[in-house]
């Protein structure tokens, strides 16, 4: 039942790398070429923070609580996403690194949360979750200090499409 | 191949730091589980912000998959090439030193995710200077494993050892494309190189290698023959040719163009080539032999983690399709999906490995075999209840959420509905949890106290 060719290590070494090889292409490569991906749009340049603005270190603040892995930052074109905005596309994210696109919505999204509550609402809700929704299952955040509160509160204040955020 | 202490010493060496990090990775997850009922759980002052969910969430999930998962699977790994090509692992001391370099680098991931140091990459959480870390010791067990295989004595490649080729070839490459620095690269082509990472490193090293041990146990459990060399061989081709090309279907209908959503999505559906052929192989080698499964519990696990894997891609390219995924997707069904191939299909594939090889090095037979039973138990039953609760969860929440409960009270209503299922989650979890306490006492003993095996084994019947 062996055969010569299945004594070698060199055709699955081969066949593997380049099988691998085509799907990097394929799926990592390609994409960096697609229209999409090469300019932001006004969302972007608004979530484009500057070094050590509030705005910048309440993203850290995000990232270094996990929000991301509770909260996703994509609206989709589906029945489920209906309420929470405007369809995000990928211009919108042109500036963000690390992306926070997230995967699971344990709580709901944040793609444009900054134009669904208010400063103040954001503060008790941070505090206390179960304040403003009883039987929310979200962490309280109490631990932060004030300014990081503030950092924190103003980053997702931002979150709002762009053309919301000139009036206010 | 049981002469040969420095294979068995390294060998032993992964397996028992596995153990740890098994009990370990667990048992920030059943935290987890329980923060989803008592979101104040573990919440102690100064020391709260340690323990919140959103840090140690990347604690059970790096712990379990690089901490448990990986080195479980280089220990076995260690220990299936030896077998199969009748020559003693190369470079053995180095072995151990690769184990205990990542026993460090556990401890260190602990500590900087505690800190709340994150990249917030799902599955690569860790920072660059951990990421070449991890890529070192990939490193050191390609070198051990490659040297292993061309000093071999046996000339034939068995199957499992193009499998384990084949996954060491793709892990550094994959984790290396996953986490370049988000500082090069960022937006949706990063999360797309993301997920390209985290669907390969399930499909391109758990899933490969897990297969791998399945054709190295198959003949030995079942004491038959493997049933059709071709199959394994178009298996091994068509999972190479099409696992590269899912990492899209994580953002589908997402950000991301449709045709990359279509380049991701029909690669999925077509993997139930390379699922079936290892199906067919199990049940075609298992002919004649079913009534072995009842006494040999490394061979329950085997099966049992195969069919697993079966569900596992059936519903994964079903849960991927445009339709199925605006209502399932960002719901604890995905939850549920994950678990499978990683808990249900190849933790048990290894648990059976481990039952397998541990008596074969020791010369000790398994401690107690009604603690065995009580593992596979606790661990299935405890695996259903987890998944089916929260499969069912997430259907009602994503219907729920179609019907405009999205944010607010509303989703709050929501989760409170789905208050029952992560009751069963946690209890699921709670079972599963103490199923690996008494599989990790029960090898302990084994290893200690275990009878040892007699020289002729009693004939079985045939």
């Amino acid at each position: 039942m062996a055969n010569n060719h299945e004594q070698s290590m060199f055709p699955f070494i081969l066949g593997s790398l380049l099988l691998f090889l085509i799907g990097v292409i394929g799926t990592v490569l390609l994409p960096f070429y697609d229209a999409s991906m090469q300019e932001p749009n006004i969302n972007a340049d608004a979530r484009n923070y500057d070094f050590n603005t509030a705005e910048y270190r309440g993203r850290q603040i995000y990232i270094r609580e996990g929000c991301h892995t509770c909260h996703t930052q994509y609206v989709r074109p589906v029945k489920a996403d209906t309420a929470l905005g405007p369809v995000t596309v990928p211009q919108d994210y042109y500036y963000d690194k690390p992306h926070l696109l997230g995967s699971v919505r344990t709580g709901s999204d944040l793609m444009w949360v900054g134009a669904r509550w208010n400063e103040e609402w954001h503060r008790r809700h941070l505090l206390n979750p179960r304040e403003m929704l009883p039987g929310s299952i979200m962490p309280r955040y109490d631990y932060l200090s004030d300014a990081e509160l503030d950092d924190l509160i103003t980053y997702l204040m931002s979150l709002k499409p762009a053309s919301q955020a000139q009036g206010r | 191949m049981a002469a040969d202490t420095g294979t068995i010493r390294a060998v032993k060496y992964f397996y028992y730091s596995s153990f740890i990090w098994l009990l370990i990775g667990m048992l920030v997850g059943l935290i987890v589980a329980i923060k989803y009922i008592a979101p104040d759980f573990l919440v102690w002052g100064p020391l709260g912000k340690f323990l919140s969910y959103g840090r140690i969430r990347p604690i059970h999930t790096n712990g379990v998959l690089f901490g448990w998962l990986s080195m479980a699977y280089v220990g076995g790994i260690f220990y299936v090439l030896p077998s199969l090509t009748r020559t003693p692992l190369s470079n053995p001391r180095l072995a151990v030193a690769t184990g205990v370099l990542w026993n460090i680098f556990m401890v260190l991931a602990v500590v900087v995710l505690l800190l709340g140091y994150t990249t917030s990459i799902e599955y690569a959480e860790l920072p660059l200077f951990m990421d070449v870390y991890v890529v070192i010791l990939v490193a050191l067990v390609i070198f051990i494993s490659f040297r292993t295989i061309v000093n071999r004595n046996e000339k034939k490649l068995y199957v499992s050892i193009w499998y384990i080729m084949g996954s060491l070839l793709w892990l550094p490459l994959l984790y290396i494309v996953g986490n370049l620095p988000y500082r090069w690269i960022g937006g949706v082509p990063q999360a797309n190189m993301a997920w390209f990472y985290g669907h390969n490193v399930i499909g391109l090293w758990f899933t490969t290698v897990g297969v791998g041990f399945i054709y190295f146990l198959l003949p030995k459990l079942t004491k038959n023959p493997l049933y059709s060399h071709k199959l394994s061989l178009i298996g091994f081709w068509t999972i190479a040719t099409f696992y590269v090309w899912n990492g899209p279907h994580h953002l589908q209908n997402g950000p991301i163009p449709l045709w990359l959503m279509k380049a991701g999505v029909i690669p999925s559906v077509l993997l139930i080539i390379p699922v079936w052929t290892v199906l067919a192989n199990v049940f075609g080698t298992m002919k004649g032999k079913w009534h072995v499964v009842a006494d040999s519990i490394p061979l329950k696990f085997m099966i049992v983690g195969a069919i697993f894997y079966l569900i596992t891609c059936l519903q994964g390219p079903f849960q991927s399709l445009m339709g199925p995924s605006a209502i399932l997707k960002f719901t604890n069904w995905v939850i549920g999906h994950a678990h499978m191939p990683l808990f249900g299909a190849f933790s048990f594939v290894v648990f059976a490995l481990m039952y397998y090889s541990l008596p074969k090095m020791t010369g000790k037979q398994i401690y107690s075999t009604s603690l065995m039973n009580w593992h596979f138990w606790l661990s299935t039953v405890g695996f259903l209840l987890f998944a089916f609760s929260m499969w069912v969860a997430g259907v009602l929440q994503g219907f729920a959420w179609a019907e405009g409960k999205q944010y607010g009270m509303q989703f709050v209503e929501v989760i409170l509905a789905l208050r029952p299922f992560s009751m069963i989650r946690a209890i699921g979890g709670g079972m599963m949890f103490i199923g690996q306490f008494i599989f990790v006492y029960n090898a302990i003993r084994s290893v200690r106290d275990g009878k040892p095996i007699p020289q002729q084994p009693t004939a079985l019947i045939k």
